[in-house]
């Protein structure tokens, strides 16, 4: 009885098993591809003309990324304007120092901007990889993709090194198992980011080099390996000055976009647009807006020159808008749309690092004549103040003020002069920050 | 002998027939509720295994003729345990006194996926809720609200009060960080889909900084579609110990739905109506302004504004004016079921109609449920489920944004003294004092999500083998769940935030998103009964296929034409689209063993592998054992009032899946001026990422005292979570932001004790009770990766903090000199409930279920905003007496420390209670004759009080909605609300 039991259990058994075998035909699992997107890998070896591009236009698009905090943080800190939000107490408290309130290392606005301009260097670095791995393309248009590329990395390794300053940027990142160490010395930092520029430069000046590639409308002018290198030279520019390298700095300037004329808004732009995919300008706020709006200092007004004509780029609210203690009657105003494009470099930034290199190298009347350009474009009288170092310095520092207004510059002018004490106070205790603190996730790596 | 035994019963059958024609048998008798006395109508009397049945009267009587001249009568009735009685040839009147499930111990719970054992067996503390107890009280407006504070061993949250629902479950506290911590819904051995997904808001409101969607949209969850009333019975298998054979997707638990079926018997019908209304439950207030106040918030040019106000009476209370709408609400329910020993049906249809507290939000579904159960043959039979679910819900803007638009932010900054009144054109003037007017936000602005939605599956056994001494059955079971939730946000150009070059020029956001979910099971299950049927054997083998598809389209249409809402009707359209797919393989084994009651042991193994890990063909093993000795039972218990005591133990293993995409490092697109780019995503991807693996441990204690009239559950378990899934924050420099890292340990241990008991019991007065209390407390044991802060604003606002040694939902921030240090946690000390039932005169009844959840925090941000915004309403006391105005003060804080915004969010809250009169059976009689079976009329009430030291709308509340762990973060919510009804129920 036992036995046959177990012999008929056995046989259902087995039938069973068979219908179970029916019911599941495989017991294999298919190991499904990313089905959202491209994986990184497919890149990584024989990259095509195709690959690269996208990943050029990746990394101009990426420029832009968080470039609205990026302004605030230097415009508020630079005591350029002021950033009221109903939803964001930050931006009046630990921006401007207010009580006992300070800078946070782990917070949007420390740590979006830096992550986006490393975001933008590791794409650079993709290209770079990729371009040394493939022979798919030619030497000539390899060369181009390096020189795009370095210069694109320089220039972000720069907007994190002005934001944090003495705290510290990477340069070395390309490994991102074993990233380079903390750089907190800043000449270190700008030396780096100078040698990456004129790296760029030798693959842009190469005997065969080619774009491959079509940058966007803000590079017009700009977008053939030899008038890119101008921008490169431009940038390099930038950083001479930052450096104190006066001397260098003409040098740099005459490989660059220079024009000493009235053409100031020659140069390269971040561009905007509504096709799909694209980003929309973040500096746009509409006049009179209320709750989130961007005002200008109520010093800038006071402090400017009658009959300026860079006063337009605030506007008189139809009501002053007030937020912590804090007031102002004039919208920033540098954009009518939120397609409009940003300046990235442009000519009045060079006349202006010419005028500064020239003061800083005693050649005076250069510096005048270029500073000249500046005063008389805007509508106002030449310079009529005495021809010496220190008085043409305040000159070149209120010029730079007014003619780059909110375009990221006066903290870090007033910080490089060692006179963020000039800046103007609003509330008793508020305080001026020197650097932004390094990312919380950066600490101990 | 032995070897012609089928033979044996061969002609046994053959002999029974004659028997069955000649010697039939009449039986009556009545039937009365075993613990009242009173009788009961309407219960179905069956003759097994026969087609034969029949209904007791008005009087509880009933009359039945056997075929033959024995056989087994089963009686069962809805909310009564069934019972079978023998009929042997001499009977012809038996008595039956059916007894309530208060207790549940005579109910069945699960411990396979495809065998149950009897609660008074079982070794897990299994929580259920049956109708009486989801629905019974009052009407819950979707599933969520009718377990919240029901279940012990579960945080239930809601993330807002928005119709439709939205809520956070976690069962014996948070299981997983960055993995599945919602556990897992089965509904009649269906998988269902419980994803939340965004409208796409974050487009306009910019909640989450860039991109057109973020976890602060407030969505609904999908759970929410299913109609409470359908519900015969929800299971919650807590962790590992109870529900390991789910393997791979049960680590935050798994709840199982059971959905009615029919009886046999008279078909009945059963109407019922319930019209209500709702009113928001609590308000911040306003402050009283003067005009130095005004003067010192609002800045100078705003004092002329406000005295105007004043003097002409123009005052407004804006909160009122928003929150304050009385919601009607209107839910029918028709119910038909009934069926013969072959067939049995069950439909059940819903017409639900609800608004809400803001004017244009509210909530409509429609459902409809067919439920087949047919006897092919002695061999087979089957069952099948479906439910068609039609569901459209308006959930106004509300929570966390940084444009200003939503309501509650705008009003954060709007003082009572402007008028935002539409003029006699209708148009709607500008907030000066917010980037939205948001009474024209309210107005205009469209935020939908509709779904429709089929959920079916089909059980088919086979009963391949039986004898008296073994049984073996086959089943095999497939399920589908598919969805399309259409999701539509509109913003048109006229309002104050997107007219006159602020915003996009309108934004029609419109969604589409596909969901299957398909699953197929088969199960082989041997039932072996040895040594006199005292030892039972019950063998498990199965096979286990998942499938899950979502694809998700996301349009965002801007620079509107004119009023126009079509997607080709804008200036731009940006698309986002997220295909997500899984395919899961499991194989199990199981071998319950049950030893006269007495000793009850089970050992299980499942093996799974899953496309979401690594190795998608890597076998991962969850074992599972329990033991249960059943005191009671043994010969030498001679102990008449304990009649059970019952030691448990069990211990088992389960996984959670790597979110999907951890184990990609992608290239997203990244477009400029019209030319396609692409950019490394900030998620770097992990090639290596493997499952969660849970190992629960659980031990426990169940007495049932004089014959179950008290009941008591006590559970202690431990659950540890190992290789668990993080997003580790790498160093941005390197590109990436985050990663997807198996690199930690948690731990979780807790105490359940439930006392269920029927203190009173008289034909004239009865009264059930049900207490629960639970605790729970979790360590991260270990992390591999640096401390790091999640689910809040950062340091400064209080966030999120997970650390090792430290809870894993610990609240951290900046505190003065100290630095960043812990400043609360968001894991209750312990919770309680209370449910009450009492019965007077057998027709009327009153139940209510009171709610305390004691200690933990929350992140209250909204008090933040109106304290900026120089609205509070107390803003300008000054309750520690220091001369310093309590806005002053806690705005003062803001950078210095997060303190003021930890706050503790302890509450007592009334959720449910409901007073119902049935008309007595000879009223209806006399009325009605015998058409209607039964008559109800009621009243009931959902969150009447809330007894809460908390300063912001509700303690209840997710800014970051059911996403992981960090509920309670507090950023202006949808307020909650308080639900009256009227109900009326009618049964043929």
């Amino acid at each position: 009885m036992k036995k046959y039991i177990s012999i008929h259990n056995y046989i259902k058994g087995t039938l069973a098993f068979a219908l179970l075998a029916f019911a599941l035909p495989a017991c294999e699992v298919d190991d499904i591809p990313d089905p959202n997107n491209p994986t990184i890998e497919s890149v990584l070896l024989n990259a095509t003309v195709d690959d690269l591009n996208n990943l050029v236009v990746g990394t101009e698009s990426g420029m832009r990324s968080v470039l609205g905090t990026y302004y605030d943080n230097v415009g508020v800190v630079g005591r350029e304007h002021y950033r009221f939000s109903g939803s964001e107490p930050r931006f009046t408290s630990d921006l401007l120092g207010a009580g006992s309130a300070v800078l946070d290392n782990n917070t949007f606005y420390t740590t979006n901007p830096w992550s986006a301009r490393y975001r933008v260097v590791k794409n650079t670095n993709t290209i770079i990889g990729a371009v040394e791995n493939t022979t798919l393309i030619t030497d000539a248009q390899k060369q181009g993709y390096l020189g795009f590329a370095k210069t694109i990395k320089a220039h972000q390794l720069l907007m994190n090194s002005t934001l944090m300053n003495t705290s510290g940027i990477r340069i070395e990142v390309d490994d991102i198992n074993n990233l380079g160490p903390l750089v907190e010395d800043v000449p270190a930092q700008l030396a780096a980011i100078a040698g990456l520029l004129n790296e760029a430069q030798a693959h842009l000046q190469s005997p065969e080099v080619a774009f491959a590639f079509s940058l966007s409308e803000g590079f017009t002018g700009f977008d053939t390996p030899e008038t890119f290198l101008e921008f490169n030279r431009a940038l390099a520019a930038r950083v001479a000055v930052y450096r104190g390298n006066y001397a260098e700095a003409l040098t740099l300037l005459e490989g660059s976009f220079l024009e000493l004329t009235t053409n100031f808004d020659k140069g390269v732009y971040y561009v905007f647009s509504t096709a799909p995919g694209d980003q929309l300008n973040p500096l746009y706020f509409a006049r009179n807006a209320t709750g989130d709006v961007r005002l200008a200092h109520p010093s800038f007004v006071a402090d400017a020159t009658p009959g300026d004509d860079r006063l337009s780029k605030v506007a008189l609210r139809d009501a002053p808008a007030t937020q912590s203690s804090l007031t102002s009657q004039y919208d920033v105003a540098l954009y009518e749309s939120n397609v409009d494009p940003v300046p990235l470099i442009r000519n009045e930034e060079l006349i202006l690092i010419y005028a500064e290199a020239k003061i800083q190298t005693g050649a005076f009347g250069d510096a005048k004549d270029a500073l000249d350009i500046i005063r008389t474009g805007h509508g106002l009288q030449p310079y009529t103040g005495p021809l010496n170092q220190e008085a043409m310095l305040d000159e070149m520092l209120y010029q730079r003020r007014y003619s780059l207004y909110f375009e990221g510059h006066r903290w870090v002018d007033m910080r490089r002069y060692d006179r963020l004490d000039e800046l103007p106070i609003d509330r008793a205790n508020d305080d001026v920050w020197t650097s932004f603190p390094l990312p919380f996730n950066e600490i101990g790596v | 002998m032995k070897k012609v035994y089928p033979l044996r019963v061969l002609i046994l059958f053959f002999l029974m027939v004659p028997f069955a024609l000649y010697g039939q048998t009449s039986v009556t008798g009545t039937v009365t509720d075993a613990g009242s006395g009173s009788t009961l109508p309407g219960v179905s009397v069956v003759v097994l295994g026969t087609t034969t049945g029949a209904t007791t009267d008005a009087a509880g009587r009933y009359s039945i003729q056997l075929p033959g001249s024995t056989g087994r009568l089963q009686f069962s009735y809805l909310g009564y345990v069934t019972q079978v009685v023998d009929v042997t040839s001499a009977t012809t009147n038996i008595d039956v006194k059916l007894q309530e499930r208060t207790t549940n111990l005579q109910e069945v719970v699960v411990t396979g996926l495809a065998t149950t054992v009897k609660r008074s067996n079982a070794a897990n503390a299994v929580a259920a809720l049956n109708t009486k107890e989801l629905v019974g009280t009052t009407n819950p407006q979707t599933l969520d609200a009718a377990i919240s504070g029901k279940v012990v061993g579960a945080n239930v949250v809601s993330s807002s009060g928005a119709p439709g629902g939205g809520i956070s479950v976690k069962l014996r506290g948070v299981t997983s960080i960055f993995g599945e911590a919602e556990p897992l819904y089965v509904i009649d051995g269906v998988i269902m889909d419980n994803s939340s997904i965004s409208g796409g808001l974050n487009a306009v409101t910019a909640a989450g900084g860039g991109g057109n969607s973020s976890t602060q949209d407030n969505p609904s969850n999908r759970i929410a579609d299913l109609n409470p009333d359908d519900i015969e019975n929800i299971e919650f298998l807590k962790g590992a110990s109870a529900a390991a054979i789910y393997g791979s997707l049960a680590a935050a638990g798994v709840v199982v739905i059971t959905t009615k079926r029919g009886a046999m018997g008279k078909t009945e019908i059963n109407l019922s109506q319930d019209i209500g209304f709702t009113k928001v439950s609590n308000l911040l207030g306003q402050r009283t302004l003067t005009e130095d106040r005004v003067r010192a918030s609002f800045g100078d040019a705003a004092v002329p504004l406000f005295l105007n106000a004043q003097n002409q009476g123009q005052l407004f209370d804006y909160e009122e004016e928003l929150f304050g709408n009385t919601g009607m609400l209107y839910n029918t329910r028709l119910n038909v079921s009934g069926g013969n020993d072959r067939t049995r049906f069950y439909v059940g249809g819903l017409v639900q109609d609800e608004e809400g507290i803001i004017k244009r939000t509210g909530y409509e579904k429609k459902s409809l449920r067919f439920n087949l159960d047919h006897t092919i043959s002695k061999m087979f039979d089957f069952s099948l489920s479906s439910n068609y679910i039609n569901s459209s819900t308006d959930r106004g803007l509300t929570n966390n944004d940084n444009a200003g638009v939503s309501f509650g932010v705008a009003l954060s900054s709007t003082p009572s003294f402007v008028n935002l009144f539409p003029d006699e054109n209708g148009l709607y003037p500008n907030n000066p004092f917010a980037s939205s007017n948001f009474l024209q936000t309210r107005d205009l602005i469209r935020n939908n999500e509709s779904t429709n939605r089929f959920i079916g599956g089909i059980t088919i056994n086979g009963h391949l083998y039986e004898t008296s001494l073994s049984s073996t059955r086959l089943t095999l079971r497939s399920g589908l769940d598919f969805y399309n939730l259409k999701t539509n946000a509109l913003f048109p150009r006229l309002l104050q935030f997107q007219a006159n070059g602020n915003g996009t020029g309108g934004a029609s956001i419109q969604g589409n998103n596909f969901n299957l979910n398909t699953n197929f099971a088969a199960f082989l299950v041997n039932s072996l009964y040895l040594a006199d049927k005292t030892v039972t054997f019950t063998t498990t083998l199965g096979a286990t296929r998942e499938n899950f598809n979502q694809d998700q389209t996301l349009n965002v249409a801007t620079q509107l034409i004119g009023s126009q809402t079509n997607l080709d009707q804008a200036g731009a359209v940006d698309v986002d689209q997220t295909i997500i797919k899984e395919r899961n393989k499991g194989l199990f084994f199981q071998e319950e063993l049950n030893y006269k009651d007495q000793i009850l042991a089970t050992a299980g193994l499942r093996l799974d592998k899953s496309s979401n890990n690594a190795d998608a063909n890597e076998f991962q093993a969850f074992p599972k054992f329990s033991l249960a000795v059943n005191l009671a039972n043994f010969d030498f218990w001679t102990n008449e009032t304990f009649n059970m005591v019952k030691l448990r133990v069990a211990y088992g293993q389960a996984g959670g899946f790597p979110v999907f995409g951890a184990k990609y490092t992608s290239l997203v697109p990244f477009n400029i001026g019209g030319a396609p780019g692409l950019i490394n995503a900030i998620q770097r991807g992990n090639e290596d990422i493997k499952q969660e693996r849970q190992k629960e441990l659980e031990a426990g204690l169940d007495l049932s005292i004089l014959n179950g009239k008290v009941v008591f559950e006590g559970t202690v378990y431990d659950k540890t979570v190992s290789d668990l899934i993080l997003v580790q924050s790498v160093p941005a420099s390197s590109g990436f932001t985050t990663r997807f890292v198996n690199g930690g340990e948690l731990q979780n241990r807790g105490l359940e004790l439930a006392v269920s008991a029927t203190p009173l019991e008289s034909p004239n007065f009865k009264w059930d009770t049900r207490t629960n209390y639970w605790l729970n407390r979790s360590e991260m044991k270990e992390l591999d990766v640096p401390a790091f802060p999640l689910g809040g604003f950062g340091n400064t606002l209080g966030t999120f903090f997970i650390e090792e040694g430290e809870s894993v939902t610990q609240i951290k921030g900046i505190s003065g000199d100290a630095g960043v240090v812990k400043l609360g946690d968001a894991a209750p000390d312990f919770q309680m409930n209370f449910h009450n039932f009492f019965t007077f005169k057998q027709n009327l009844t009153f139940s209510f279920l009171l709610h305390w959840k004691k200690g933990g925090e929350n992140i209250n941000l909204t008090q933040l905003l109106t304290d900026l915004g120089g609205t509070s309403p107390d803003y300008d006391d000054d309750d520690d007496g220091d001369g310093i105005p309590n806005a002053e003060e806690r705005v003062a804080a803001l950078g210095v420390s997060a303190a003021p915004f930890v706050q503790e969010a302890s509450y007592l809250r009334l959720r449910e209670v409901g007073l119902y009169y049935n008309l007595p059976v000879t009223t209806l009689q006399r009325v009605f004759g015998t058409v209607v079976r039964n008559l109800r009329v009621g009243v009931s009430a959902n969150n009447l009080f809330t007894i809460t030291d908390y300063e912001g709308y509700d303690p209840e509340v997710s800014n970051f909605g059911s996403n992981g762990l960090s509920t309670g973060v507090d950023v202006t919510p949808f307020p909650p609300s308080r639900r009256m009804f009227f109900h009326f129920a009618i049964g043929f």
